[in-house]
């Protein structure tokens, strides 16, 4: 099947919670001074925590899909795989298409730089060629609608300039894989019906999207399919209409 | 075969990413001051002179016909650059968590990043460094074509360096501290601001040859102030170090480099 973007196979994610407390001398120390103590870390269940459990699913060229869950069911932590950004596990994730992750805007800005610069850092971060960001500048310029503060650094502009100017960066490339967490508004009102507008159209816009939200009636209003996944364990896949209905059902809402 | 195609490949798709990533250190370095560039071409010289004026009086420099200026400028040259680069990249894993956090970049492009960044600034100071040598009279000769050959191990060897000391800091931040101390000690036993011969002990002597800063700075002064083309061993020993360590500091952040994202 060659119309498949995204295929993930069995994937299961652990985080061991207890690395914080990793061995330390000091832990040492109190442990050779005191046997009992040793005994008691030993003892200890370990601190495994699994995000994912053996999540499989496909995801056809054009489709968008939603994955919805409670707080810390393992959506964002799929999304990370997806992109590249977590290696899972076990299983695997194969993608098939340039990604383009909008899961936080603005990685890699540099405050002490000017937002020209910045537009070509985080460009490259992101990614794109050094032509692609000449000929997409003015492109991206315009709508962040920061032309006059080109020759500023970005320590002086405000919370919503900078992201403005992440939003504008990282929405300029028509990718073939859209990886969304959550429609990501920002600025002002005038510049968040804006920024709305533009992810709106970039999912209806023919691509292959995996989109995360917490508002079922976003997912029903854009997504062909929905993933439900809870405490790391998928509960549905199928219809966005079912699951969602399913699901808020489970909720209790 | 493979191996290689992948490196072409990724220099070409983040090679552009690496430029940004240096230029972008090179702007902010010299932001907001006034001398700006200057600033690396007269910061070695006022250093230097420091360290000539201290140290001219503490060891006897007993070579005949060499300047201790152009021979205490030649091996703060290299020196300089393996201990700034190589504590840059030992950082530039952590530094750089919210990036790797975020978006997927090969974790190597980082250490390799700095050690360009510091790469350029070492250029840089070649300039007073042949300022200097035209001062003293030391004066140029058609050796110095050789010197590239030199640079390109130093580069190599703080390039495996930064790999490796990147990525023991990600597990362990001691890191920092101990290496602080480690250099402070490695600056002492690599003989640059005395001569090698003023060590008594020949154990000890011998032994410090096998510190691979010391041929590399031994390689330059051999051309700078000899006037003479390296041994067969001294290129050896160059190449040999070099890449050793290269291949040991890549063999180790490959292996761990998936692991980085649990312990920044």
């Amino acid at each position: 099947m060659d119309n498949v973007m995204v295929r993930a196979e069995n994937v299961s994610m652990m985080f061991n919670l207890g690395i914080e407390k990793g061995f330390s001398l000091k832990q040492g120390f109190v442990e050779l001074l005191d046997p009992k103590k040793r005994k008691q870390r030993k003892e200890k269940p370990n601190n495994d925590f699994w995000a994912l459990q053996d999540v499989s699913f496909e995801i056809g060229r054009g489709e968008v899909v939603g994955l919805i869950g409670s707080n810390g069911a393992g959506k964002s932590t799929m999304l990370k795989i997806v992109a590249g950004v977590l290696k899972p596990t076990r299983g695997k994730v194969e993608a098939y298409g340039n990604i383009c992750p909008m899961i936080e805007l603005g990685a890699g800005f540099d405050m002490d730089l000017t937002a020209r610069e910045n537009v070509f850092l985080n460009g490259a971060v992101m990614g794109y060629s050094k032509k692609f960001i000449e000929s997409k500048f003015d492109e991206i310029v315009a709508f962040s609608e920061l032309q006059d503060f080109l020759e500023v650094p970005v320590r002086n502009f405000s919370s919503g300039m900078v992201a403005r100017l992440a939003f504008s960066v990282a929405t300029v490339v028509e990718p073939e894989i859209l990886i969304v967490d959550e429609i990501l508004s920002v600025g002002d009102i005038a510049f968040q019906a804006k920024s709305e507008e533009k992810m709106l159209s970039m999912i209806n816009g023919g691509t292959t999207v995996l989109y995360v939200s917490h508002s079922t009636d976003s997912i029903k209003k854009l997504c062909d399919r929905v993933i439900w996944l809870d405490h790391g364990v998928v509960q549905g896949i199928g219809t966005s209409k079912e699951i969602c209905d399913q699901y808020l059902k489970m909720v209790g809402i | 075969m493979q191996f290689v195609r992948n490196i072409r490949y990724s220099l070409k798709k983040y090679g552009y990413l690496l430029d940004q990533l240096v230029s972008r250190d090179f702007k902010v370095k010299y932001k907001r001051s006034i001398l700006g560039v200057a600033w690396s071409l007269l910061y070695p010289l006022l250093t230097t002179g420091v360290m000539a004026l201290v140290f001219s009086n503490i060891f006897r420099f007993t070579q005949p016909g060499v300047s201790f200026l152009a021979y205490l400028m030649t091996g703060l040259t290299y020196f300089n650059y393996f201990s700034e680069a190589s504590n840059l990249a030992m950082s530039s894993v952590v530094a750089n968590f919210s990036l790797i956090n975020k978006v997927y970049i090969p974790k190597y492009i980082f250490p390799l990043s700095k050690c360009l960044f510091v790469g350029i600034n070492f250029l840089l100071t070649l300039i007073p460094l042949y300022a200097v040598l035209l001062l003293t009279g030391t004066g140029v000769n058609w050796h110095h074509l050789l010197l590239p050959y030199s640079y390109l191990c130093l580069f190599l060897f703080t390039l495996g360096m930064g790999f490796l000391l990147s990525t023991i800091a990600v597990f362990m931040r001691d890191m920092f501290y101990i290496y602080g101390i480690v250099i402070t000690l490695w600056t002492y036993l690599t003989p640059i601001m005395y001569d090698l011969a003023i060590i008594q002990n020949e154990v000890m002597q011998v032994a410090m040859k096998f510190n691979p800063m010391y041929q590399y700075i031994n390689f330059g002064r051999m051309i700078i102030l000899y006037n003479m083309t390296p041994s067969a061993e001294s290129f050896g020993a160059c190449a040999l170090s070099s890449v050793l360590v290269l291949l040991l500091g890549t063999a180790v952040f490959r292996r761990n480099q998936d692991k980085f994202i649990y312990y920044i």
